[in-house]
């Protein structure tokens, strides 16, 4: 597993900003945007050709959304269902960001194109725009910026203040989603579910108890260290499936404590083997019938980001683009997919269970 | 567009997080498959609003109809896009879309004896006691619905229907999306098609009260060839679908036009 920021860009662990300065060749040709119907071969973090989106063709007079995206396939799919929704009243201009590009460039894009509203994909390209509003504000203090909303980044919510005039759609599903979902499909019931987090996801794990709560779920909750030990894990999983007896499992995306295959086998697999109560997950590789763990994953689905993100444009137009007045939402629109050969012998299916499990694996 | 329409006529603390997020492996999901171009079969393409996942509705009408190739869209945009770019040979979806796409309806789904559904309103019981009355004015709230005509067509259906022009909404792409509007507070309310509700209600904690609204009326699925050369085969097999799968798609019988 690598950090929100690794692996979209594909890019180590050293920090964003000196692998940039490390990949900042002075030569290096400036930023490539897709306008109009041009298309740019663009190179991805690995070197591999990536075919740049294609813009719709400009019309006249109409205001222009700026996309500052990776070019991965992820990120083109919430782009094409946002621009499918937004062309009829945008143009829209792509702004591929690869680990060569710099806040200047974006900078530049951005003082070229004059976008009434900037989206923003994934941490490193928020922290190329957050190095271009500081750098503007050095100079002018008095700058003003479009709004921007950000989409597929972690932890919207930490990145916020450091931004003028932005929102956003948080990229983590919330566990109240889907617990409802696993809820939905199988015979057994999902009223106690376990969580461990470590302390820097107390916050999240705060809202996460609140919205549960609206679903009459509670959430049993064990803090571990920042370190996340093995043995720790271990020990806060047997509290959880012995001492609470909860019902079922939500493990949370944290690189921590799913930071390798053999640390899985060794915390998680260890503890749950002979557990019998389901394991939500966040990650679809986790669920696999051949090496059970997870029985029900639950990711975004892009082609409703987009459409979600479509909608906050549309919403920002229509408030005078106050983006720094919008709140941060949640995000709507999930898919799911499930080990129902573990489901159905542990847990039980309901009647109608495979017609609301996006990819059942058997 | 009236609403009663007519089935016809900070960057440390995120590397502190570091949160795996899902896009190391996204899942394949959304994307219709394709069928073969050398294919002879027939194709339909289906978009429904169902409460039932694209991908389990396909596998139920492909099953059920060999001599056809059927793509189940789950998306309103990639339906119409998919029409202008692949030219089905026959197309599944509400009457307005059809009109839409200019295609005539062969056969209209019939539901207890009629070619059309009713929208309810469904707010969160706390949203309702607040209102003070059990018909409360939604001007100024934001209503969630399914896209079903794309932005303008379904906020002036949306507006007929809830029965004030000053209503702002909330399109989702899929049914199941409608439950996330009320338990994050997303939406004050939703529009519903009356066969999606039981599920709905079912899936739910949540005290909701459903309220029938007297100008939101759809028209069920009908079918549209549009290909005379493969009507032959596309209407008698969409006829001859057995009852659950008929079932899925919210009719009980076919009337034929």
């Amino acid at each position: 597993m690598r950090s929100a920021s690794s692996s979209m860009s594909g890019r180590s662990s050293m920090s964003g900003r000196s692998r940039r300065r490390a990949l900042r060749p002075a030569a290096l040709c400036a930023l490539a945007v897709v306008l109009g119907c041009a298309s740019t071969a663009m190179r991805g973090a690995d070197g591999t050709p990536v075919d740049a989106p294609l813009d719709p063709a400009a019309r006249a007079g109409a205001p222009l959304v700026l996309v500052a995206m990776p070019p991965s396939l992820s990120f083109q799919d919430v782009r094409r269902s946002l621009v499918n929704e937004i062309q009829r009243d945008f143009n829209v201009a792509t702004v591929t960001v690869t680990p060569s590009v710099t806040a200047d460039d974006l900078g530049a894009a951005i003082k070229r194109l004059a976008p009434a509203c900037i989206v923003l994909m994934n941490n490193d390209t928020v922290g190329l725009y957050r190095e271009y509003q500081r750098s503007r504000q050095l100079s002018d203090p008095g700058a003003a910026f479009p709004p921007s909303v950000i989409v597929m980044a972690s932890f919207i919510d930490e990145l916020r203040p450091a931004l003028l005039n932005a929102t956003g759609i948080a990229y983590e599903v919330p566990g109240v989603a889907a617990l409802v979902d696993l809820r939905s499909v199988i015979q057994a019931p999902v009223h106690r579910v376990g969580v461990i987090y470590r302390p820097s996801f107390r916050q999240f794990i705060g809202r996460q108890r609140e919205l549960a709560e609206k679903e009459q779920i509670e959430l049993v909750t064990v803090e571990v260290g920042e370190g996340a030990y093995a043995d720790r894990l271990r020990s806060a999983l047997h509290v959880l499936l012995v001492g609470q007896r909860v019902d079922a499992i939500w493990m949370i995306n944290d690189n921590e404590l799913i930071k390798s295959s053999e640390y899985l086998d060794q915390t998680w697999r260890a503890e749950l083997s002979h557990a019998r109560v389901p394991v939500v997950v966040g990650v679809p590789n986790l669920v696999n019938p051949r090496s059970p763990l997870g029985t029900f994953a639950v990711v975004p689905d892009h082609g409703g980001l987009g459409l979600q993100a479509a909608n906050l444009i549309f919403d920002l137009a229509e408030n005078g683009w106050r983006a720094d007045q919008h709140p941060i939402e949640l995000p709507i629109s999930i898919n799911t997919l499930a080990d129902v050969r573990q489901a159905r012998a542990q847990f039980g299916l309901r009647d109608d269970a495979l017609q609301h499990i996006d990819r059942p694996l058997e | 567009m009236p609403a009663r329409v007519p089935p016809r006529p900070r960057r440390r603390a995120i590397v502190r997080a570091g949160l795996a997020l899902a896009l190391v492996a996204a899942l394949p999901l959304g994307v219709p498959s394709r069928a073969a171009a050398d294919d002879p079969r027939p194709t339909v393409f289906v978009f429904l609003q169902v409460d039932v996942k694209s991908s389990a509705l396909e596998q139920a009408l492909q099953k059920e109809m060999p001599g056809l190739i059927v793509t189940v869209f789950g998306r309103l945009r990639d339906f119409q896009d998919s029409i202008v770019s692949r030219n089905p040979d026959a197309i599944v979806a509400i009457a307005p879309l059809l009109e839409q796409a200019q295609a005539k309806p062969a056969l209209l789904g019939v539901r207890g004896g009629k070619e059309w559904e009713p929208y309810l309103l469904v707010m969160t019981g706390a949203a309702a006691a607040a209102s003070g009355t059990t018909r409360p004015s939604l001007a100024g709230k934001t209503v969630g619905i399914v896209d079903l005509l794309g932005r303008d067509g379904t906020q002036t259906f949306a507006a007929a229907a809830v029965g004030t022009p000053d209503v702002k909404i909330k399109r989702v792409a899929k049914i199941e999306d409608l439950l996330p509007l009320l338990e994050f507070s997303a939406a004050d309310a939703v529009l519903i098609p009356s066969s999606a509700i039981k599920r709905f209600t079912e899936r739910t904690r949540l005290a909701l009260a459903v309220r029938e609204l007297p100008n939101a009326r759809v028209g069920l699925p009908a079918v549209a060839v549009r290909n005379e050369k493969s009507r032959a085969l596309v209407v008698p097999a969409i006829q001859k679908l057995d009852v659950e799968t008929r079932s899925l798609l919210g009719i009980d019988s076919w009337s034929a036009h």
